[in-house]
């Protein structure tokens, strides 16, 4: 417990320290925080309970658009600003500015969970690929129906409010850094202490059989209901707070991204390990730093060399990075290997 | 698991290591060098627009470096453009000019290729107070934001098809026509149909059909079916080189007969080598033409330019490498003008630019438009071996061709 209370402090405070260690790569920083919320949200969904969703991404999106929205709405007519592409300009005050976020982010979280109760209901009745490729339609369609909505600037996009001029020019940086490393610390500390309830024991049960679950007179669509609002809150805010740092919202570049960031999401859990706390953390990472290395040393080829990753990734870390640790070192994860009867058993064979 | 910690540790570790690495700076000028940023599209759904962008710079970097380079304070530099690739993606776009800002050091920057893309990196560089040059970025809405230091060769969207409802409405005798428009969910096209709108207002036009097509569109059977039952006098469809390819294709396909059709993005997707006599009658709003008699002592004028273009890349320079060209010439006279690499003394230089290249007249209002060069509108033209050409039609002063109205039915082609 000692050794846990020294990484989990000492990863805080290089959280906290970071931007001013890496003052260039605040904004790689940040999107890295981004991907691990959204990489640790997916796992509740296909790692612990083994329905992999594609339509995570609809409440990114959504939640992008809310905290943009709920920040011009509250001081400027929103249809105004976005009428033909933003053509009228209201400068918000750094208090409006602030206000603004936070109430914004407030709602991007709450709604996102919201809708995500509202179709659960049929949307999670959907098993296996069914429900697969329901759910890729959800992100598809909103990102369609988007790019037609007139208040929310339609195909011309929606500029997010301009950071106030207040502090150094780091400023912006720094304050989209820090919202986005709460969201992470608080994603983490939200689903750690789920995990280490009855909660998580009951999704790996609609996992690994839901009718028997059920048998047992567990009320699974309840719990995955309740799964996905989890997911929805935190996707939401992050959803929030990247429309804030990118500064430009397009409907299915940006917000309703299913092809990159729908995609992204999955493959980082897989990635690092689907079903564990750690996997996905690990894997954001790695596959964020190999992406933006692709990025600058492959120019023109980046995605030729991720697919060549996703491959490698298939082939040899089937179960992800986590899963490859646990059957190497199955004692480190507290698995007892009884040596006498493995070696009996090496024997036999 | 003290394995796991130690793992992630190490993880960390070697991030820090790799950032720390990689954050030794370049400087905006090296040397002799004179070093632009620009994130170009070389892939996704903008990519053959983005090479035609990056292919325009690159003409240009090599044409002033070998003619004698800038002089600035005596002594002369050479221009060098370091590339990222946005793929398409206002957020990466975004994220790309925040890094080649704070990571590279870059303190000028070229324009990438679309008005969505711009839209998203102008705030960044108007932050930073970094001057922006861009050639591809349309959208009206980028020159009411009251951005300084954001500064465009071409001429807003809005003006660019606003001229062939005008010549339709001339040709129908002065009284209002019916349109027929589809627009792709896009900044650029949208902008396009805002200026439609207007002109329609205007001339006391009706709209019949206003639809909007989807990004990646390939197609507009829909569109085309309405088109056929209604009749309208003038059919406008923007949607940059995808749009042209399958409006084309499928009015061909489908053999819908309209009087006009207006387009954008024609030359860009080739459409006179692609498609050929099914391509014949488009009119195509254009900020460019090599025809146009414009001239400058780098490219000298539009006609050399289109053959050096050839040379260099193998292909007829369409008119989004030829403004992306006049960037670069743009930023060279305001360096020398400005005899500093002082980021404001650059940006007022360029304010005040008011000068003549092979691409057209450039001077810039106070929100970064260029509005001293007119959008001028050819139509593909086919000859009798089947050999078509892009000719310009409007305005008058330019024309090399006499517009073809109302185009022919295809039962009669």
């Amino acid at each position: 417990m000692k050794k846990n209370i020294f990484l989990y402090s000492a990863l805080l405070i290089f959280g906290l320290i970071a931007p001013f260690i890496f003052p260039a790569f605040k904004v790689q920083l940040s999107i890295l925080c981004v991907l691990i919320v959204l990489a640790i949200t997916w796992n509740i969904q296909g790692g612990e309970m083994g329905y992999n969703s594609f339509g995570n991404i609809l409440f990114y999106g959504l939640g992008m658009y809310l905290c943009a929205s709920v920040q011009v709405g509250m001081f400027f007519p929103l249809a105004e600003w976005t009428e033909s592409g933003g053509e009228k300009t209201f400068v918000h005050t750094p208090v409006q500015f602030f206000q603004g976020i936070a109430v914004g982010l407030a709602v991007a979280a709450v709604i996102p969970a919201i809708v995500a109760g509202l179709i659960g209901y049929s949307i999670l009745g959907l098993r296996g690929h069914y429900f697969a490729i329901g759910t890729l339609g959800l992100g598809v369609a909103a990102g369609e129906i988007s790019g037609g909505i007139e208040i929310i600037g339609a195909g011309q996009g929606f500029t997010t409010p301009p950071f106030p001029n207040v502090g150094s020019l780091e400023a912006r940086g720094e304050f989209f850094y820090y919202c986005s490393f709460v969201a992470l610390v608080l994603t983490f500390i939200a689903v750690k202490s789920i995990y280490s309830t009855r909660f998580k024991l009951v999704l790996n049960a609609i996992r690994d059989n839901e009718d028997k679950a059920e048998a047992m007179g567990i009320q699974t669509m309840k719990y995955k209901i309740i799964g996905w609002m989890i997911s929805a809150f935190f996707c939401g805010l992050a959803g929030g707070i990247m429309g804030g740092l990118v500064g430009y919202i397009d409907s299915t570049d940006v917000a309703f991204d299913g092809r990159e960031m729908g995609v992204f999401m999955v493959l980082m859990a897989i990635l690092g390990g689907k079903g564990t706390l750690w996997g996905p953390v690990i894997g954001a990472t790695i596959f964020h730093i190999f992406k933006e290395g692709f990025w600058t040393f492959f120019l023109g080829w980046q995605y030729v060399a991720l697919g060549v990753l996703i491959v490698v990734i298939v082939i040899y870390f089937p179960e992800g990075i986590m899963g490859w640790l646990r059957e190497k070192y199955p004692e480190k994860f507290g698995e007892v290997v009884d040596e006498a009867d493995r070696k009996a058993q090496v024997e036999l064979k | 698991m003290k394995k796991i910690y130690k793992f992630a540790l190490i993880l960390l570790s070697t991030l820090g290591l790799i950032l720390g690495n990689t954050s030794t700076s370049f400087s905006k000028v090296e040397g002799d060098k004179i070093i632009l940023g620009a994130a170009v599209s070389l892939t996704g759904k903008y990519s053959s627009n983005g090479v035609h962008t990056q292919n325009g710079y690159n003409m240009a970097v090599d044409r002033i470096n070998s003619m004698g380079g800038v002089k600035v304070g005596g002594k002369t530099y050479k221009f060098d453009i370091i590339y990222y690739d946005d793929e398409s993606n206002p957020k990466r776009a975004a994220q790309l000019a925040e890094r080649l800002i704070s990571q590279d050091g870059v303190e000028f920057m070229l324009g990438p290729y679309s008005s969505g893309l711009t839209k998203a990196m102008a705030p960044v560089t108007e932050k930073y107070g970094v001057p922006m040059v861009e050639a591809n970025g349309a959208s009206r809405s980028l020159f009411t934001k009251g951005y300084k230091y954001l500064f465009a060769v071409l001429a807003p969207a809005n003006l660019y098809l606003d001229v062939a409802i005008r010549t339709a409405v001339e040709l129908n005798g002065g009284k209002g026509v019916k349109i027929a428009q589809a627009f792709e969910q896009d900044a650029f096209s949208q902008d396009v149909r805002l200026g439609i709108l207007d002109a329609a207002k205007e001339t006391g036009s009706e709209i019949i059909i206003d639809d909007k097509l989807p990004k990646e569109l390939n197609d507009m059977a829909a569109t085309l079916a309405k088109v056929k039952a209604t009749k309208p006098d003038v059919l406008v469809v923007s949607g940059h080189t995808k749009g042209a390819l399958t409006a084309i294709r499928q009015i061909s396909e489908m053999q819908v007969d309209v009087p006009m059709l207006a387009m954008t993005h024609c030359d860009a997707a080739k459409l006179s080598k692609q498609h050929g006599k099914n391509a014949q009658y488009a009119l195509c709003a254009s900020q460019w033409h090599k025809t146009l008699t414009y001239k400058d002592k780098w490219f000298k004028d539009g006609m050399t330019y289109d053959k050096d273009f050839n040379e260099m890349f193998g292909y007829a320079p369409p008119y989004q490498a030829a403004e992306s060209s006049a960037a670069l010439l743009v930023f060279k006279d305001a360096f020398e003008r400005a005899n500093s690499f002082d980021q404001k003394k650059v940006r007022d230089a360029l304010a005040a630019t008011d000068m003549q290249t092979f691409y057209g007249n450039i001077k810039f209002a106070p929100g970064g438009q260029n509005v001293s060069k007119p959008m001028v509108l050819f139509q593909v033209i086919c000859d009798s071996s089947g050999k078509c050409e892009n000719k310009v039609v409007a305005p008058l002063k330019w024309a090399s061709a006499k517009l073809i109205h109302p185009m022919p039915k295809w039962s009669e082609r």
